[in-house]
C-alpha cells in the first residue's frame, strides 16, 4: 500500500523534478536582481519626493508608496504584481502538466487502466503539484532571507514568512481552480485559460479597483484582496486571511476529485 | 465438490459480458448497440476498420469511457461502478500508444510493479530478452516498434486473466508479430482469456477462436473463424471440355460476376458450393480451382455495402 501511495505521488514529482528546479531558480534570480538595487534606493529623499509629484492614482496602482522604505520597496517590486502572479502560473502550469495535458496527450490512458481509482491518481498528483509548489515557495524565501542579508535590507523575517506564506496559498489557491477545470474537463487550454485568467484578473481587481470609488467596495471579491489587503510585509496578518485562502483551494481540489470520476477520459 | 462445481461454473461464466452497448459523443454514435460476450480462456478477436468502435467499446470495457447506455463489464462486474476491482484482474495493451518519455523500460515496469502489486523482475527480464527489448534506454529514444515491445512487455508481466490488446502488433516486425502470437497462445494455454482487437485479418485469423466483426458501431458477424470463412465468398474457375452450360451457371444461387470465356468459366461465388459441383457433374471438366476464402475475404465481404 505504502509503495502505492509513494509511487502515486512520486512518479508525478519525478516529472516534474526539472520543472521546479527552473521555477527555483529563475524566482530566487529575479529576488536577488531586484534586492541587489536596494542600496540605491535605501533612504533616498530625492526619489520620495519624485514620487510625491506623482498623481495619487499611479502611486497607489504601481504601489510606489513608501518605495524609499524595505517594505515599500518590496511591495513594489516583488510582492504586489510578480512574484505572487509567477508563483500562482507555476502552480496551474504544475498542476496542468500533470492532468489536462498528460489526459489530452493519452499518457494517462495506461495509468488509468490500472487497478487504482481516478480519484486516487488524480489526488497523488495534486499532491505532487502541491509539493513542487511548496518547494518553490520556501526556495523563495531563503532566497529572500539571503539576499535581505547580502544587500542590507532590513525587514523583519517573521512578516517576510507571513508574506510568503499568503504568496504560497494564493498560488495553491489558483492551483486549485486549475484542478477543478482539470477535473471537470481534462482539456489544457481551458484549464491554462482559466487558471491564469483567475490569477490576471485577481490582481487587476485588487490593484486597479480601489482607484474608483464605486469599484473600491469590489476588490474584496478578489483573492489578491484576501492574501494581501492586510499589508503582511508591514502587519501582522490576521488568521482568516490564511484560512480564506486555504478552505476555498481545498474546496475546489476536491471539486476536480469528484468530477473527474464521473466523466468520460479523452483519448490520444 | 463445491470447489468443483464453482470452477465449472466459473467455466461457463463468460469473462467479458457487453449488453446493448451504446456509446455517443455529442451527436456522433460511436457504438450503436452491441452484445457480446467472451468466454474464459479463448482467444476473441475483436475486427473492424478504424472508427468502427473498437477502441471505444476496449474503452468503455476499462471504464476510462462511461456508456450512454447498456452494461459492460468483466468476472460478473460492471466496468463503471467496480472498476478498480476489475482491473486489478486484467491488462491492457492500448492502441494509440503514449508511454511517459522521461522513463526507461525499467523504470517503467517498475512504476507499474508498485501501482499493482505481484511484481516479479525475472519475469521482466525474461519477457524483455523474449521480445529482445533494452530496458535501459530512455523510452523517448525507443522506435514505435520497441515502444510497442515495451507495452507488451507490461501487459504480460502480471499475472492476469484477461488480457486486453488494441491493435498490439501495429510497428512490429513480422518475427515479433510470430513471437506475440507465441505468446498469446501460451497465454491461452494457461487459461488466460485474451480479447484481440485488430484490422490485421490475418493476426486474428492465427490467434483467435472466435471473432467479432463490427463495422459503423454495430456487429455485423460473430463466430467462429470457420463459420466466418464459410459466409464468405470463394472464387471459382472451371476448365470444361465441352462446351459450358452458360445459362445454367449464370443461374445458379449466389453466383457473382460469371465470366465466360471460351472454354474457361470464373465467377465468385457466395454461399454453397454444391449447386454448383452438382451441374459440374453431368459436364466434362477439364480442371476445375476454388480458392478457399480467408478471413480477410469475409472481412471485406460484410464491409461492402452501405452501413447497417
Amino acid at each position: 500500500m505504502s509503495a502505492l501511495i509513494l509511487e502515486l505521488v512520486g512518479g508525478p514529482l519525478r516529472a516534474m523534478r526539472r520543472a521546479t528546479i527552473w521555477w527555483c531558480l529563475g524566482l530566487a534570480a529575479l529576488i536577488a536582481a531586484t534586492i541587489s538595487i536596494w542600496p540605491a534606493f535605501k533612504g533616498s529623499s530625492g526619489l520620495s519626493q519624485a514620487i510625491d509629484q506623482l498623481p495619487t492614482g499611479v502611486v497607489q496602482a504601481f504601489g510606489l508608496a513608501d518605495f524609499g522604505t524595505p517594505a515599500g520597496f518590496l511591495r513594489a517590486n516583488l510582492y504586489d504584481f510578480f512574484v505572487p502572479l509567477l508563483l500562482a502560473a507555476a502552480a496551474v502550469l504544475f498542476v496542468n502538466g500533470q492532468t489536462a495535458s498528460e489526459e489530452a496527450s493519452g499518457r494517462m490512458e495506461l495509468y488509468l487502466a490500472q487497478p487504482i481509482s481516478r480519484r486516487a491518481v488524480l489526488i497523488g498528483r495534486v499532491i505532487a503539484a502541491l509539493i513542487a509548489l511548496a518547494v518553490v515557495t520556501i526556495v523563495l524565501l531563503l532566497a529572500q532571507l539571503a539576499s535581505d542579508a547580502a544587500f542590507d535590507l532590513q525587514i523583519d523575517s517573521g512578516l517576510l514568512l507571513s508574506t510568503l506564506l499568503l504568496t504560497g496559498l494564493l498560488a495553491a489557491f489558483h492551483g486549485s481552480i486549475a484542478v477543478a477545470v482539470a477535473g471537470i474537463r481534462g482539456r489544457p487550454s481551458l484549464v491554462l485559460a482559466i487558471g491564469l485568467g483567475a490569477a490576471f484578473a485577481g490582481c487587476i481587481v485588487a490593484s486597479l479597483f480601489p482607484l474608483s470609488s464605486v469599484l473600491a467596495p469590489w476588490r474584496h471579491i478578489s483573492p489578491w484582496d484576501w492574501a494581501f489587503g492586510g499589508n503582511p510585509l508591514e502587519q501582522a496578518t490576521d488568521l482568516w486571511r490564511y484560512a480564506a485562502l486555504a478552505v476555498p483551494s481545498v474546496v475546489l481540489a476536491a471539486v476536480g476529485v469528484f468530477a473527474v470520476a464521473r466523466r468520460d477520459i479523452s483519448g490520444a | 465438490m463445491a470447489d468443483r462445481d464453482r470452477r465449472s461454473s466459473q467455466a461457463a461464466d463468460p469473462v467479458v459480458s457487453i449488453d446493448g452497448l451504446v456509446k455517443h459523443y455529442g451527436k456522433v454514435e460511436a457504438v450503436r448497440g452491441i452484445d457480446l460476450k467472451v468466454a474464459r480462456g479463448e482467444v476473441f478477436g475483436f475486427l473492424g476498420p478504424n472508427g468502427s468502435g473498437k477502441s471505444t467499446t476496449i474503452r468503455c470495457l476499462l471504464g476510462l469511457l462511461r456508456p450512454t447506455a447498456g452494461r459492460i463489464g468483466a468476472f460478473g462486474l460492471d466496468a463503471t461502478r467496480d472498476g478498480v476491482a476489475m482491473r486489478r484482474r486484467l491488462t491492457y495493451v492500448p492502441g494509440e500508444l503514449r508511454l511517459p518519455d522521461r522513463l526507461t523500460a525499467m523504470e517503467l515496469a517498475t512504476s507499474f510493479g508498485h501501482l499493482r502489486g505481484g511484481f516479479d523482475p525475472a519475469r521482466r527480464d525474461q519477457l524483455a530478452e523474449r521480445l529482445r527489448l533494452d530496458l535501459h534506454r530512455h523510452l523517448r529514444d525507443l522506435s514505435s516498434g520497441n515502444r510497442r515491445k515495451v507495452a507488451l512487455m507490461l501487459a504480460f508481466l502480471f499475472d492476469a486473466e484477461l488480457i486486453i490488446l488494441d491493435e498490439p502488433t501495429n510497428g512490429l516486425d513480422p518475427l515479433m508479430q510470430r513471437e506475440f502470437l507465441a505468446m498469446v497462445h501460451e497465454a491461452r494455454a494457461g487459461g488466460t482469456t485474451v480479447f484481440l482487437s485488430s484490422h490485421s485479418m490475418s493476426e486474428v485469423q492465427r490467434a483467435a477462436d472466435r471473432v467479432a466483426i463490427l463495422r459503423a458501431g454495430k456487429l455485423v458477424a460473430q463466430g467462429t473463424v470457420a463459420e466466418l470463412r464459410g459466409r464468405a465468398r470463394q472464387r471459382v474457375e472451371v476448365w470444361f471440355e465441352d462446351d459450358p452450360p452458360t445459362a445454367q451457371l449464370k443461374a445458379l444461387p449466389g453466383m457473382v460476376d460469371p465470366v465466360i470465356d471460351d472454354h474457361r468459366f470464373t465467377a465468385t461465388l457466395s454461399g454453397s458450393i454444391q449447386p454448383l459441383i452438382g451441374l459440374l457433374a453431368s459436364h466434362r471438366v477439364g480442371s476445375m480451382l476454388v480458392e478457399e476464402p480467408d478471413l480477410e475475404e469475409a472481412f471485406l465481404d460484410l464491409y461492402d455495402g452501405e452501413p447497417a
